[in-house]
């Protein structure tokens, strides 16, 4: 089975904040990671893999450095990597970034399996593997807990996914896209050797001038959704303190939940 | 030309979502600028139970598709379906539920209709244009609900189309007032490539964050020797459910479907009692409307204290053994 990851690199702290006066945003630090459910969809990924061979591509569109997420996806286990990289794809909605990648999978090669984290640290918007999905015309499931191979079917993979109280056990006809949730496996960690390997493993990228695409459909000229502005939210209340001993502090709380309790 | 305000009235096993009604209060806000219609589009097994449910909400038109079975996974489906609905209906806005069902077909749609859409808002406003047509400003969290940004679609394209948390909104009153229903019998579910093949109930969950009156947050601060010991004895006394922040789901003390705020959930409960919970935005923005707010946190600077009604700066241990001898 050929699996295509698609991965995105997130920066390591949400801490930024708005200039007053420009209303730039303001990244505390530069350090950049793998997203953390794209870890998941990893190891998802390098699971199935080990039990039908094929293999496992992973991609990413960002800037240039954006490789050095790739190489840790290969350490981990990745056999291919492709770097998505050009001026023309940046600052893209979640509509045009997914376009992209499409095009970007399309180009590299037939896949029988689409793998990605249910939701990135800092857009979090859940949407650019469905979107994907839809451009490349396949059936999707988003938000999984586990995907398997099909016991009596080769041409399927079994997916479980929550869905409000229960859990539902689903066949989706290959090929297809799903996105696992974070925390749904426990991503293997890579090695020094692994590590090593990596640095040998192929990778490539495509810019603009692979892919071809109409400029006005990527990056931001090709997005239908814009920020025009950004903000930090209001924080007007200030809490009436309690103080005292910790006794004071603990029969002080009991007082305000009890009175409150009564009123429910 | 585009106009109209649509509300998708998710369903799941043939019941509306009752985040539905939220939507339905924000179309409202939405209208009283634009004087738009108000309508909601259904497309299920049999829709007819959805529309009873939904009359009265105040959606003034109900359109549906009777999609002749159960589309439950069947994303690729549905969003055919939707499409479909809206390229007759043709709105100027559309309002989708923040919901993993919401995102996963309405993520197809919005490719579908190259339409874009912004993902998880709390806010609606209308802004109007210079030459006096009205746009809706999607505001919503970013970078882990440090900032937040307003977002837009571009002026020559419709419809706008956003998804909306859950919880954010009160629920629309249900009146008398009865709605026009419109089925477009034209459009048929065409077959899917997912099916489910059963349902497995899940383990019986001990408490559910989204459902309680009282809640008790675990923080950071909770990860400490002995700390979470201490909070379970306390949610206990008080007949607390428990939630966190993503600390406390990283570390696997509690399950990911009981963090609250950003990826996790918005929740209402009439009492909140959070220890070591430093006060990031991305976890307040998901239970800022607690009626009774109470934060314990060791640093008297924490932003907590500028969320929580009451707050006491002090070390979450000594004062839950001391509750506990109350």
């Amino acid at each position: 089975m050929n699996i295509a990851v698609l991965i995105k690199q997130v920066p390591v702290s949400n801490d930024v904040s708005v200039d007053p006066v420009t209303h730039a945003l303001v990244r505390e630090s530069s350090e950049a990671m793998i997203n953390p459910a794209d870890l998941n969809a990893i190891e998802s990924a390098l699971l199935l893999k080990e039990q039908t061979g094929g293999k496992v591509a992973v991609f990413t569109m960002g800037p240039p450095d954006a490789e050095r997420s790739l190489r840790d996806a290969l350490a981990l286990g990745c056999d291919e990597g492709c770097l998505i990289t050009d001026r023309a794809f940046a600052a893209g909605d979640t509509l045009a970034t997914a376009r992209v990648i499409a095009a970007a999978v399309k180009k590299y090669g037939a896949f029988d399996l689409i793998v990605c984290g249910a939701m990135s640290s800092d857009g979090a918007t859940g949407q650019v593997g469905a979107m994907v999905a839809e451009c490349m015309d396949i059936p999707h499931v988003s938000e999984i807990q586990s995907v398997s191979l099909s016991s009596n079917n080769d041409s399927c993979v079994e997916i479980i996914k929550k869905v409000h109280e229960d859990k539902l056990r689903a066949l989706v006809e290959l090929p297809a896209a799903v996105s696992v949730n974070f925390g749904c496996n426990e991503p293997r960690l890579a090695t020094l050797r692994s590590k090593r390997e990596a640095k040998n493993k192929p990778l490539i990228t495509y810019t603009n001038s692979e892919l071809m695409l109409d400029p006005m459909m990527t990056g931001i000229k090709g997005s239908p959704t814009k920020v025009i502005d950004s903000f930090e939210p209001e924080r007007s209340k200030t809490a009436s303190m309690i103080k005292g001993s910790a006794k004071e502090i603990a029969l002080q709380l009991k007082d305000l939940i009890e009175a409150e309790k009564g009123k429910i | 030309m585009a106009s109209g305000i649509c509300v998708y009235a998710e369903t799941c096993n043939g019941k509306l979502d009752p985040v539905v009604a939220e939507l339905i209060t924000a179309a409202k806000l939405i209208k009283k600028e634009t004087k738009e219609t108000i309508s909601a589009i259904v497309a299920d097994n049999d829709c007819q139970n959805i529309i009873n449910e939904l009359s009265g909400l105040g959606a003034e038109k109900i359109y549906a598709v009777n999609t002749g079975r159960d589309m439950l996974l069947q994303d690729e489906s549905a969003a055919y379906v939707i499409a479909e609905m809206l390229k007759k209906i043709e709105p100027s806005s559309v309002l989708v539920p923040a919901t993993p069902n919401g995102r996963s077909i309405f993520s197809r749609v919005a490719m579908k209709l190259n339409c874009g859409m912004t993902a998880d808002c709390t806010e609606l406003l209308v802004g109007k244009r210079e030459d006096g047509s009205c746009f809706i400003k999607q505001n919503k969290p970013s970078f882990g609900e440090n900032v937040f940004v307003t977002i837009v679609t571009a002026d020559n394209v419709y419809p706008q189309m956003m998804t909306i948390r859950p919880g954010v909104y009160q629920m629309a009153e249900k009146t008398t007032e009865s709605a026009e229903v419109v089925y477009f019998d034209d459009i048929k579910a065409p077959e899917s490539k997912v099916r489910v093949l059963e349902s497995i109930p899940s383990e019986a969950e001990t408490d559910s964050i989204l459902s309680a009156d009282i809640l008790v947050v675990g923080g950071r601060g909770a990860l400490e020797d002995g700390n979470f010991e201490l909070l379970k004895k306390f949610a206990d006394k008080i007949g607390a459910a428990i939630g966190g922040t993503r600390p406390m789901v990283d570390s696997g003390l509690i399950p990911f479907d009981h963090q609250i705020g950003q990826t996790g959930f918005t929740v209402r409960p009439k009492i909140a009692v959070s220890l070591g919970v430093s006060g990031a935005i991305q976890h307040t923005e998901g239970i800022k409307d607690t009626k009774l707010y109470i934060a314990i946190n060791s640093d008297e600077n924490a932003a907590i204290f500028n969320v929580a009604d009451y707050g006491a700066a002090a070390n979450m241990c000594d004062i839950l053994s001391e509750y506990l001898l109350l």
